[in-house]
């Protein structure tokens, strides 16, 4: 009731539905079906829990869990949040409570008013128990099962995109989700124009994709479909009362000792075009930021041809430029002019990399590298 | 029942899946390979596994041992026939140490398990000048936490190579004394017999 | 031979992240690997079970251990019992209350045999669950191999161990002796579908035309572990058409089955 008063008295603009938050879940009783798959969540949430994949650095998981706990109100007691190390986008809400919000997704928010849309959205799907409704409706049609592999500790990446085309969220319930969570951000006083955004960034690179953006082999655009229609429509919804923060400072600071790992998991994942889209996107938006151009020419050196080799070494001299440049800046050039039979300036940049990482894995092998280059 | 033995009946039928025992001594892999075993290991045996031979000692979900030989330029190096959306590895000639090991840590990524690399350095392997590397990997599908080791050269632009993983809790340390003498027994002849 | 209507019949749940056997032999390699490592391929090891009693008895138990001394601490470690049901369309919900029961039969069978082996068992806090979760994690692998290469198809087994039941965890279940007190450590895991009244008559209309389907299955493991030296000192493999954990009678026989062969105390 206290969330519902605060919603009428706080709004200017006229809403077509007045939404009231509802009061906090009771356990479900064990022989009903919102029961059987609350007790599945709770045993799977055990599992993750003790996964080696989730991240348990105490500062991180407060700093997110407070966002997702301003933004539930009265439900924060009952929103516990679980940072899976996955390099791809994606977060998801259990009925019991269960939120994962995957690394993936915290690579690519821009700032913290962002992944307050994405838990904002997935708040506001646990809020209106829209992934029970979705079992009921699918529960005569296929496998129960791997719905729950949707929402419980995933398994294996790849079948997660099928899946989640049929067991997704409807049409109708992603239009409710964008419009309550956009009112659960301005109640917590974040810019609700920065979910739109959201949406804008993750098509934009899936569209970069060589295959033009098969937006459904994405796991998050498979579960909430229509996102080519949300970025207008949150942006209508932003637009009927503009402002509040982004906090992309303390956004920045928050998530700086995790970026660096996060950086390497997505170059590793081997997608060229989407990578340098992403990288691009991140470099406008912070343009001297070494970490970021040396993330971007891996990717290029990593991809190889004549051209790709360019990019990399411009990208890797830009971020020399800067400064405090990561030390893989300088073995990505030794590799390029090796490869194009550059000695001299091979042998200065492998070198260069010794000195700033003597104890990287690698090391041992690039000394080799340099023994055969001559010293 | 039925439905399951008939499962089982048709692998079986289909020559999928036997453990076949590798006896000690002298082993030929491919054409230009040759490993010495002092103990017996059980070799995977099947149809279509991929380009890799593949070893136990503790059975395939605890550890295995993989074996390449004369993998050519362009190869993939797993079994092809995915469903098409997940990115293949395939070996090329030019290849360097480093982009080897991402090749490999690039296969055994595919299925979200996460890999680190620990040490790589240049090593003889097959009597040739090649390399060493040592690995974690986390397996996403049962979150078990495996140290890795390997081996690799590149010899008239076909690759050689040797994998092993086993968990990191007592399984790596039991085998990995017999997995190095068997690398180090490895002789890659420059052409095939 | 319809392959798609026959893995329909096998829980859905097998089909997971790990494991699609229609795969298994053309998608090898890694992903091969990790469908054998997957939990539930372990029911896809079944066999029609037509050993001699006498056989089976040597089969779980390690070579040399022959039975527990008298007094002994068990640690019952957190049980992994899922209970589904499955609806006409074969759709596997899982039953929280059954699940719940089953739990509770399960103790209570492991109780009562407890009292009749003359040995003390002490549970497994979450707390220390939590913390040896990775020489769980391990166990359960183990246990997985154990399935398929000892309790699998002969041609599944690993020549070197030589037919007999030769697993070891090692040392690192030193800390599981620690948190518990207990000189051995058992482990279990049931997986358990049961028809629905539609399924059933689903079922016999499906029958009339030939086809056949699954009513259920009952898939599960159970192991000791010696907390000293590590070693799997008996396992055994269920895995079959019957069976009900949902009734406090039914799950003692259940318990039963799953403890075939296990050690007497002496």
């Amino acid at each position: 009731m206290f969330c519902g008063a605060l919603f009428t008295t706080g709004l200017r603009a006229q809403h077509p539905q007045p939404w009231n938050a509802p009061a906090r879940f009771a356990r479900p009783d064990l022989d009903s079906d919102e029961g059987g798959l609350w007790a599945l969540m709770d045993r799977q949430e055990r599992r993750l829990r003790r996964s080696p994949f989730v991240i348990r650095d105490h500062s991180l998981n407060n700093y997110v869990q407070d966002i997702a706990c301003r933004l539930g109100g009265k439900h924060c007691p009952d929103i516990r949040v679980h940072l899976v190390r996955t390099p791809l986008f994606n977060a998801s809400m259990a009925p019991n409570g269960m939120m994962q919000v995957w690394t993936g997704l915290m690579l690519r928010m821009e700032n913290e008013a962002q992944l307050a849309a994405v838990l904002g959205h997935e708040i506001a799907h646990y809020l209106e128990r829209h992934t029970l409704e979705r079992l009921r409706d699918i529960k005569s049609a296929s496998a129960f099962a791997t719905f729950v592999g949707l929402f419980g500790a995933a398994g294996a990446i790849g079948q997660l995109a099928t899946l989640a085309a049929t067991f997704g969220f409807s049409r109708d319930q992603e239009r409710a989700a964008d419009r309550i969570g956009v009112l659960l951000m301005r109640k917590a006083g974040y810019d609700p124009a920065e979910a739109a955004k959201v949406w804008g960034n993750l098509l934009a690179e899936s569209k970069a994709r060589p295959d033009g953006g098969g937006a459904s082999t994405l796991p998050m655009f498979a579960t909430h479909p229509g996102a080519e229609e949300r970025n207008e429509t949150l942006a209508t919804l932003a637009a009927e009362q503009p402002g509040g923060t982004t906090n992309a400072t303390t956004w920045r600071e928050r998530v700086r000792p995790f970026r660096s790992d996060w950086l390497r998991e997505e170059i590793k994942l081997g997608q060229y075009e989407e990578s340098v889209s992403l990288f691009t996107r991140m470099i406008e938006s912070t343009p001297r930021d070494a970490e970021l151009l040396a993330a971007r020419g891996e990717v290029h050196r990593r991809h190889g041809g004549d051209r790709q080799f360019d990019l990399a070494v411009a990208d890797f001299r830009a971020a020399e430029q800067i400064g405090h440049e990561p030390p893989e800046v300088h073995r990505g050039l030794g590799m390029i002019y090796r490869r194009r039979g550059a000695s001299r300036e091979a042998r200065a940049s492998l070198k260069h990399y010794l000195e700033l990482a003597p104890q990287a894995p690698d090391a041992p092998m690039i000394r080799s590298y340099l023994e055969e280059l001559g010293q | 029942m039925r439905q399951l033995t008939m499962i089982l009946s048709m692998l079986a039928l289909a020559g999928c899946v036997a453990m076949a025992k590798v006896e000690k001594g002298e082993r030929a892999i491919g054409d230009r390979l040759a490993v010495k075993i002092e103990g017996a290991w059980n070799q995977l045996d099947g149809p279509e596994l991929g380009p890799a031979q593949t070893w136990t000692m503790e059975g395939l979900p605890i550890d295995q041992l993989l074996l390449y030989s004369g993998v050519k330029d362009g190869d993939l190096v797993h079994a092809s026939g995915g469903d098409g959306k997940r990115k293949d590895f395939a070996f090329k000639a030019n290849m360097q140490a480093d982009e080897i090991v991402g090749m490999f840590e690039g296969m055994l990524t595919r299925d979200g398990s996460s890999f680190k690399l620990t040490r790589l350095e240049p090593s003889s392997f097959g009597g040739l000048s090649g390399f060493h590397f040592e690995y974690t990997l986390i397996r996403k599908v049962d979150n078990v936490v495996l140290t890795g080791v390997g081996w690799g050269a590149v010899s008239k632009g076909e690759l050689f190579a040797m994998l092993y993983m086993a968990p990191r809790l007592a399984f790596f340390a039991r085998h990995a004394a017999d997995v190095e003498r068997i690398a180090m027994s490895a002789k890659i002849r420059q052409s095939a017999q | 031979m319809n392959l798609r209507l026959i893995m329909r019949a096998l829980p859905d749940l097998l089909l997971d992240a790990g494991g699609d056997l229609a795969h298994a032999c053309s998608t090898a390699g890694q992903w091969f690997f990790l469908s054998l490592a997957s939990p539930l391929l372990l029911a896809v090891t079944l066999t029609c079970a037509t050993q001699s009693a006498a056989y089976a008895q040597s089969k779980n138990l390690a070579p040399g251990f022959d039975f527990l001394p008298k007094g002994s601490t068990i640690v019952i470690m957190p049980t992994d019992i899922e209970l589904f049901e499955i609806s006409a369309g074969g759709v596997h919900e899982p039953k929280a209350a059954w699940s719940a029961a089953a739990a509770k039969h399960f103790r209570a069978a492991l109780d009562a045999r407890r009292k009749r082996l003359g040995v003390t068992t002490v549970f497994l806090s979450e707390k220390s669950a939590d913390e040896t979760a990775e020489i769980n994690a391990l166990h359960a692998a183990v246990a997985r191999a154990i399935s398929l290469h000892h309790f699998g198809p002969p041609s599944y087994n690993l020549p070197t161990k030589e037919g007999k039941l030769a697993w070891s965890l090692g040392e690192p279940v030193q800390k599981i002796k620690e948190r518990a007190g207990a000189q051995y450590a058992f482990f279990s895991w049931i997986r358990d579908s049961y028809a629905s009244g539609e399924r059933v008559a689903a079922m016999i209309a499906l029958a009339l035309l030939g086809v056949g389907t699954s009513g259920g299955q009952q898939v599960g493991y159970a192991s000791l572990v010696d907390l000293n030296s590590g070693k799997i000192l008996w396992f055994n493999r269920l895995a079959r058409m019957s069976g009900d954990l949902r009734d406090a009678e039914k799950a003692r026989e259940t318990l039963d089955a799953l403890l075939e062969g296990f050690p007497a105390t002496k």
